[in-house]
C-alpha cells in the first residue's frame, strides 16, 4: 500500500482548505460559474443530471479496508447511501451537494484519498491490475510502478493542461487485466531474453467516438528509464497533439495520423535529449516506493484446504463461486477472491454503505485488510486463506455480495448513462438489468461461459462497449432509446474493435437479441470455444442473421 | 408550451422558474404560453448567478391528465434516475409525477429550447 509523508498530507490539508474558500466565493458571487467549474473539476465535482457528482481517485484500484469504510461513512452521511464503482476503477458519489464538497474532501484527506486528477485535460488515476502482489503470474508488482507514476504525474506542471484527458495502465501478467491496448499508454512489464525486466510501451490506444487500438512503440523498456521515455511521449503528444478539435486531441488521432513508427521516431529524438539523471527515479527512491508494496507475511500453509474441499463438496452453490470467483494466489494455501458487485437485477457497480463496511470488515478479518477495484466494476479481496473462503461467501451472501458471476454473461459493464449522466443519450443500467436477469439462472450462465457485456450511454465509451465480446451502444433515434450492438471486441491480451452488427435496437428488444446471439454461439460452439472465440472462427453473418432475419 | 429550469448552486437540486421564485417540481413549474414572457423569465433568472447554474428553456406537452416535459432526458431530470424509484422527486410520489411517469414519446434528447441560437 502507498504512504503518505507529512508533506502529502500538508498538501492535501491546504488543497482542501484551498477548496473550501473556491466555494465561498462562488456563493458569494465573487467568482462566476465558467471562473469556478475548471476549479472544481480540478477536485473532481462535476454537475450531472440530479446533483453533483464526487469521482474519487482510488490509486490502481488499490484500497485499505479503512479507506472503504471512510467511503462507505461519506457514502451514508454525504450522499444516498452507495456509491458507484468505475470502469477505471474510480468510485463515483452521485447525490453531492456543494455545500458538503469541502467536508467531503477533508474526510478523505483524514484517509489519503482525494478526488484530484480525475478530470480534466491531465494525466489521470493510473490504473493497475487488480491482482498485483497476488497473483503468480506477474514478472513484478505493478503497483510499484503505478505509484512511481503517479508520484510523478500529480500535479506535473508541464502536463496539467494537455490537449486532451490522459490514461495510463500497468500490467505484468501475460494476461492483461488492464485493457491496457485501449489506453493512452499501456505499460505491460516483461523479462527480456537476459531476465531483465522491461516494459512494452503502447501508445494511442482509445475508445469513444473513434476507436484505437494501442500500438507498441517500444518492446523492452529498461525499467529504471520508465519516466524520462514517458516524458519524452507526453511531449510530443502537448507539442503535436491537436487543441483545435476536442473530437481529434487525444493522442490515439496523433498517432493514427502520423503513424506508429514515425511516432515512436519523434519519441526517440526528444528521449535522447532529456537528461536521466533529472528525470529518472534515482534506484534509492525506487527502493522506497518499492517498500510500500513489499509482500505481506504470508501463513506457511498446505496447498490444499480439507475446510475448502469439504465446503465445495457440501454446498453446490459455494462450488460453483469457487469456480467463478476464487483464483489462484502466489501464495500456496491462498486464493484471489473476486466480489461481484453485479447481482442479476442490481446496478452494475453500485455497492451500499452496508456492503462497503462488510466489504472493509472481511478485508480486516480475511485479506491482510486490502481491497482492489477492477475495471469490470467489480471488488477484489486479494489475500484470503483457502480455509477461509466458506466463511468469506457466508459472509458476502449476507449483503448479497456471493454472486457466482465473474466474467459470465450477467458480469455486465455498464456506464451510469442517461439515469444520471449529464453526456449520455440513452440509458445504460436499464438494460444491464434486463439482460442480467434474463440470464440470472446460475446454471445457465455457467453453460454459457465466458462473456462480456459492455454497454455505453453514449459515444464517449465509458462502459467500454467497443471492447465488450458483445457491445452495446445506447443511441439517440428520434428521441428514442436504441441500442447499436457490436461483436467481436476485446479489451484483453487479445484487444480488438468489435464489428456492428447490424441497425440499432429498440430498448425491449435488446435482451431478447442477446439471447439470440447466445442461442447461435451454443450452436455453433466447437469443444471449449468462448462466445468470442466462435465468432472468430464464424464471423458475423450466423449472429447476424438470428437478429434481423425474424421479422419483430 | 415552455418552462424555465435549471440547476440549484448550493445542492445541484433540479428547479423550475415558477412566478419569480425557484421551486423543485416541474407540477409547480410555471408554464409558458409566449415565447416572449419565457425569453423575459429566461433573462431574469440568467441574473441570479448565486442561486442557480445556466437556467434553460424546455418544451413542455399536454399529457393523459397534466402537462410534462417532451424529452425524456427532461422527464428524468422531473422525475430522478428510473433505477433507482425511491431516489429524486420521483419517491415522493404524487399526481404530478404520475403524470411525467406515465407520459410517452419523445423529442430530442436535450429538449431544450434554442438550443441552436445559444451556442
Amino acid at each position: 500500500m502507498y504512504q503518505y509523508d507529512a508533506i502529502d498530507r500538508a498538501f492535501l490539508t491546504d488543497r482542501v482548505e484551498e477548496f473550501r474558500h473556491q466555494v465561498a466565493r462562488r456563493l458569494a458571487g465573487e467568482i462566476t460559474e465558467d471562473q469556478f467549474k475548471p476549479l472544481r473539476l480540478m477536485n473532481g465535482l462535476y454537475l450531472q443530471l440530479h446533483a453533483y457528482m464526487l469521482r474519487i481517485a482510488i490509486p490502481y484500484g488499490t484500497l485499505s479496508a479503512v479507506q472503504l469504510r471512510q467511503l462507505a461513512h461519506i457514502a451514508r452521511t454525504y450522499d444516498k447511501g452507495y456509491g458507484h464503482f468505475t470502469t477505471r476503477t474510480n468510485l463515483q458519489f452521485h447525490w453531492i451537494k456543494l455545500r458538503d464538497a469541502g467536508d467531503i474532501l477533508a474526510d478523505l484527506a483524514k484517509v489519503d484519498l482525494h478526488a484530484i486528477q480525475t478530470s480534466g485535460n491531465c494525466i489521470r488515476n493510473v490504473t493497475a491490475d487488480p491482482r498485483a502482489g497476488a497473483t503468480a503470474e506477474e514478472v513484478d508488482d505493478p503497483r510499484v510502478w503505478a505509484e512511481v507514476i503517479r508520484q510523478w504525474s500529480t500535479l506535473h506542471p508541464e502536463f496539467s493542461f494537455l490537449p486532451r484527458k490522459f490514461k495510463i495502465a500497468v500490467t505484468a501478467s501475460a494476461k492483461d487485466r488492464t485493457a491496457a491496448r485501449t489506453h493512452d499508454i499501456g505499460l505491460a512489464l516483461r523479462r527480456g531474453r537476459d531476465g531483465d525486466l522491461g516494459f512494452e510501451v503502447m501508445v494511442g490506444g482509445g475508445l469513444g467516438r473513434t476507436p484505437y487500438i494501442g500500438k507498441t512503440i517500444r518492446e523492452h523498456l529498461p525499467v529504471s528509464r520508465l519516466l524520462s521515455y514517458l516524458e519524452a511521449v507526453l511531449r510530443v503528444y502537448n507539442r503535436h497533439g491537436r487543441r483545435d478539435n476536442i473530437y481529434k486531441a487525444r493522442i490515439k488521432i496523433l498517432v493514427a495520423q502520423l503513424g506508429a513508427e514515425a511516432f515512436a521516431r519523434e519519441v526517440e529524438d526528444e528521449w535522447a535529449k532529456l537528461d536521466p539523471a533529472r528525470v529518472d527515479l534515482p534506484d534509492l527512491e525506487l527502493a522506497r516506493i518499492r517498500a510500500f508494496f513489499a509482500p505481506p507475511n504470508f501463513d506457511v500453509l498446505p496447498a490444499v484446504s480439507e475446510a475448502f474441499e469439504a465446503a465445495k463438496a457440501r454446498d453446490t452453490g459455494f462450488a460453483r463461486f469457487a469456480r467463478h470467483n476464487v483464483h489462484p494466489h502466489k501464495a500456496r494455501g491462498y486464493a484471489i477472491v473476486d466480489v461481484s458487485l453485479k447481482a442479476p437485477g442490481q446496478t452494475p457497480g453500485d455497492a451500499s454503505a452496508e456492503q462497503m463496511d462488510l466489504i472493509a470488515d472481511l478485508a480486516e478479518r480475511y485479506s491482510l485488510g486490502e481491497v482492489r477495484v477492477t475495471l469490470e466494476q467489480n471488488l477484489v479481496l486479494p489475500h484470503v486463506k483457502l480455509d477461509d473462503l466458506p466463511a468469506v461467501y457466508a459472509a458476502l451472501a449476507t449483503q448479497g455480495l456471493a454472486s457466482a458471476n465473474i466474467e459470465l454473461v450477467s458480469d455486465i459493464i455498464a456506464c451510469p448513462g442517461l439515469d444520471y449522466c449529464a453526456l449520455a443519450n440513452a440509458r445504460s443500467i436499464n438494460i444491464a438489468q434486463d439482460i442480467a436477469l434474463r440470464f440470472a439462472d446460475p446454471a445457465k450462465a455457467e453453460a454459457i461461459g465466458e462473456l462480456k457485456i459492455k454497454i455505453s450511454g453514449c459515444i464517449n465509451a465509458c462502459g467500454h462497449h467497443h471492447v465488450g465480446h458483445i457491445g452495446i451502444l445506447g443511441v439517440d433515434k428520434k428521441g428514442e432509446e436504441f441500442y447499436q450492438l457490436t461483436l467481436g471486441g476485446s479489451g484483453a491480451e487479445d484487444a480488438e474493435v468489435g464489428k456492428m452488427l447490424g441497425p440499432a435496437l429498440p430498448a425491449g428488444r435488446v435482451a431478447e437479441a442477446i439471447d439470440e446471439l447466445v442461442e447461435v454461439y451454443l450452436r455453433e460452439r466447437r469443444d471449449g470455444e468462448r462466445f468470442l472465440d466462435t465468432y472468430r472462427r464464424t464471423g458475423l453473418e450466423p449472429f447476424k442473421e438470428a437478429v434481423y432475419a425474424t421479422a419483430h | 408550451m415552455m418552462a424555465l429550469t435549471a440547476n440549484r448552486l448550493i445542492d445541484g437540486e433540479v428547479v423550475f422558474w415558477s412566478a419569480g421564485r425557484w421551486v423543485e417540481h416541474f407540477g409547480q413549474a410555471e408554464l409558458f404560453e409566449a415565447e416572449d414572457r419565457a425569453g423575459d423569465a429566461e433573462a431574469r433568472a440568467k441574473t441570479e448567478t448565486t442561486v442557480v447554474i445556466s437556467p434553460y428553456l424546455i418544451a413542455v406537452a399536454a399529457a393523459e391528465d397534466g402537462y410534462a416535459p417532451v424529452s425524456y432526458r427532461e422527464r428524468l431530470r422531473a422525475l430522478g434516475p428510473t433505477n433507482t424509484p425511491h431516489h429524486g422527486k420521483q419517491a415522493e410520489g404524487g399526481h404530478d409525477a404520475d403524470v411525467i411517469a406515465r407520459a410517452l414519446g419523445a423529442a430530442r434528447s436535450g429538449g431544450r429550447i434554442d438550443l441552436i441560437k445559444r451556442k
